[in-house]
């Protein structure tokens, strides 16, 4: 497209003459010492903590320090420009984001700047980085579900819109995967999603965004990246920039969904700003507020009361653990913070086991209020958690090579095949229905019969055998959501169909 | 092009707090003897016309090789009763706590903390040109009436400006230069034109 030169200059005339000069007033302060992202600035007396500054070459600075001579300012952005003895001016605003409709899709840097090559975010509403979270009159408990499309999640520890529940773990235990899974899976369910990289190798971010393209999932996705080569203040301030961005919906009676990936950095981030402040460092030498750092971030994830439009953020904020130590001083502090964790186990992960979750040590303390009915049924879900810790103690039992009884014996297998039940490849979620569905059928032994290694064919083949002959049934189960005597009693007729063809033909 | 402000602007943070404080206490003493005004007048004049254009004078004062005791009978024969009773025992004070090098601080904080007490205050005007002696007088007279305070201008000139003037009130800056006023209505109009631009594309669009 060519445009008309002349047609702008007249715009720019029009804005000329328009313009009324007025008097600058700003505080400025002077730069006495730069560098590893932080600059000590003389002057700014008036500043407050918080605000933002301009230096010369037109970046952003935040006061984060305030002392008696000098006040240290972090940088957001290339602080190699910057020289001593640059005048600093204050703004006398606070730092703020872009927010509305415009920003999804999109891929941003903690200020909201694209990084994406898709051009200026169309939008003129921006929102403070830092927000007090909302007070309890203006919270309800959880009560609908957040699907994450992965069975086992679902099942055992379910999350509800509002609701913080931490993904925990080693590194390349899946952490990662479980996000991008309840990102795809929230497709059709009207949440708009929220991906924050901060500290990440930004191949693995490109990687994320590519997976995320390919399932439509960008569409109602937002990453706001901070990547492992941006300097700290940046990779600190990433977390409070994303959750802005979320609650403009939460607020506006919306879902969202935000992930930290991971806060374990954002930690190391803030940490390498205060040891460079002189903040006096604590325990394995983060500061002392590092758990009001997290802390304040994460209450800003809630579930609002009906007079301020019952919207939500969800949060699934991911911590990495080093050689499975989670009573170190970060992960303890999250886990006390949120609303219950997915662990995530290595050895679980090479057995093959994926989501390698670790159902013993994994909670959801108020998810099961969320759950949907058909979900929680005795016969499906509901005592999932405890059959399987059980069937583990039972397991390391019959390792000892003892003979077992017949009913022992029974138990174990059924133990086997519900853990290959609840093994789920990446990146396909399954629809709350096909879980209760699977997860009854494997619950009422129908599955007793068939070889550990066709468990999953037999997942499959029956899916697509109730979508495509039961349609009825499945309609049924997910209009209501829950499992009436008689919908049962179809239900298990439906399976025993199924699983006669299925023996034959395995058989066969 | 360098930035001729620099220089002078460099400050050191803890030399300031040092030289705060061992102001407060000259300027303390030399209230009680009712010759603060005087006393501050000796410092600058020692800072400007012995230190900073005797640089051996500075060289030995500062020395850490030389212990108090040697550096006493230099300073009384040096300065010994061209300096008020005050000042010449501030400076031994000074010379025995080792903090003769922070002189410069001492004085840049005497000189504000007195203006301070007397009501005074001090403003930088910069513009692009030299400032006659008139309307140096109305600006002076301007900003007292504003500010409320006995106003001591300094001016300076700074081509870049183009015209108009900045005004310098301690960390505040008010800015009415045409430089400044100039990339402002860049920046607006650039910012304006911008966004008509995006919400009526097709009126930008060249008849094809």
């Amino acid at each position: 497209m060519k445009f008309n030169a002349d047609e702008i200059a007249s715009v720019i005339q029009a804005e000329i003459e328009k313009y009324e000069s007025t008097i600058d007033v700003r505080e400025v302060g002077t730069v006495l010492e730069v560098g590893d992202g932080i600059a000590r600035v003389y002057g700014l007396s008036n500043i407050m903590s918080g605000e933002m500054v301009e230096f010369p070459s037109g970046v952003r600075g935040l006061a984060f320090n305030l002392e008696e001579n000098s006040v240290g300012v972090t940088i957001l952005g290339d602080y190699l420009e910057i020289e001593e003895g640059d005048e600093v001016k204050a703004l006398g605003r606070l730092l703020s984001v872009p927010v509305g409709d415009a920003v999804l899709g999109r891929v941003l840097d903690p200020l909201g700047n694209p990084l994406d090559g898709k051009g200026p975010v169309a939008t003129t509403e921006t929102r403070p980085v830092e927000f007090i979270a909302p007070g309890i009159a203006g919270r309800q408990p959880v009560r609908e579900p957040l699907q994450t499309g992965i069975k086992a999640i679902d099942a055992m520890t379910p999350i509800g819109r509002g609701q913080r529940e931490l993904i925990i773990g080693d590194r390349k235990t899946g952490k990662t995967t479980i996000a991008i899974d309840t990102i795809i899976n929230q497709k059709h369910s009207g949440v708009k999603c929220f991906y924050v990289a901060i500290g990440q190798k930004e191949s693995s971010v490109a990687n994320t965004i590519k997976v995320l393209e390919e399932h439509g999932a960008m569409d109602y996705t937002t990453v706001i990246l901070s990547g492992a080569s941006s300097p700290a203040p940046l990779q600190y301030v990433a977390p409070y920039a994303g959750t802005s961005m979320a609650e403009y919906f939460m607020y506006n009676g919306g879902h969202a969904l935000i992930i930290y990936d991971d806060l374990s950095k954002q930690a190391a981030a803030y940490r390498e700003l205060s040891l460079l402040m002189r903040r006096p460092p604590g325990r394995e030498a983060f500061p002392g507020d590092v758990f009001y750092c997290h802390s304040r971030l994460l209450e800003r994830s809630a579930k609002l009361s009906k007079e301020l439009g019952g919207g939500s953020l969800t949060s699934l904020p991911i911590i990495e653990t080093l050689e499975g130590e989670v009573s170190a001083y970060i992960p303890t502090n999250v886990i006390s913070i949120t609303d219950g964790q997915i662990y995530l186990q290595p050895d679980l992960f090479f057995k093959g086991i994926r989501p390698a979750m670790n159902v013993g040590i994994s909670v959801s303390r108020v998810g099961g209020a969320a759950q949907v009915k058909a979900m929680k049924d005795k016969q499906v879900a509901g005592g999932l958690r405890l059959a399987l810790a059980a069937f583990r103690e039972l397991e390391a039992f019959a390792q000892l090579g003892t003979d077992l009884d017949a009913a022992t014996q029974s138990r174990l297998d059924r133990g086997y095949r519900m853990v290959e039940i609840l093994k789920q490849p990446q990146f396909q979620p399954l629809e709350v229905v096909d879980q209760v569905m699977i997860i009854f059928a494997a619950n009422s032994g129908a599955l007793d019969e068939v070889p550990i290694n066709r468990v999953q064919a037999f997942e499959k083949e029956f899916l697509q055998f109730m979508r495509d002959v039961k349609a009825t049934i499945r309609k049924d189960i997910a209009d209501k959501k829950d499992l009436s005597p008689e919908l049962k009693n179809t239900l298990t007729e439906a399976i025993n169909q199924f699983k006669a063809s299925f023996v034959k033909h395995v058989s066969k | 092009m360098p930035n001729p402000r620099k220089k002078s602007d460099s400050h050191d943070a803890g030399r300031q707090h040092l030289g705060t404080v061992y102001a407060k206490a000259l300027l303390g003493a030399a209230e009680k003897a009712g010759q603060a005004d005087q006393v501050v007048d000796e410092l600058d004049s020692l800072v400007a016309d012995v230190l900073d254009n005797q640089p051996r004078v500075d060289a030995i004062l500062t020395s850490p090789r030389l212990t108090h005791e040697e550096r006493l009978p230099i300073l009384n024969k040096a300065f010994g009763g061209k300096l008020s009773p005050t000042l010449m025992t501030f400076l031994k004070v000074v010379s025995k706590h080792g903090r003769l090098d922070s002189l410069r601080a001492i004085a840049r904080a005497a000189r504000k903390q007195l203006n301070t007490i007397r009501g005074r205050v001090e403003v930088l005007v910069e513009t692009a040109y030299p400032l006659s002696n008139p309307i140096r007088d109305r600006i002076t007279a301007r900003l007292s009436e504003l500010l409320h305070r006995q106003v001591i201008l300094t001016t300076r000139i700074n081509e870049e400006l183009l015209g108009g003037l900045v005004v310098r009130v301690g960390d505040t800056v008010y800015d009415a230069s045409l430089a400044a006023s100039l990339k402002r209505m860049q920046q607006v109009t650039l910012e304006h034109t911008k966004q008509t631009i995006r919400d009526s594309i097709e009126r930008f669009a060249m008849p094809t």
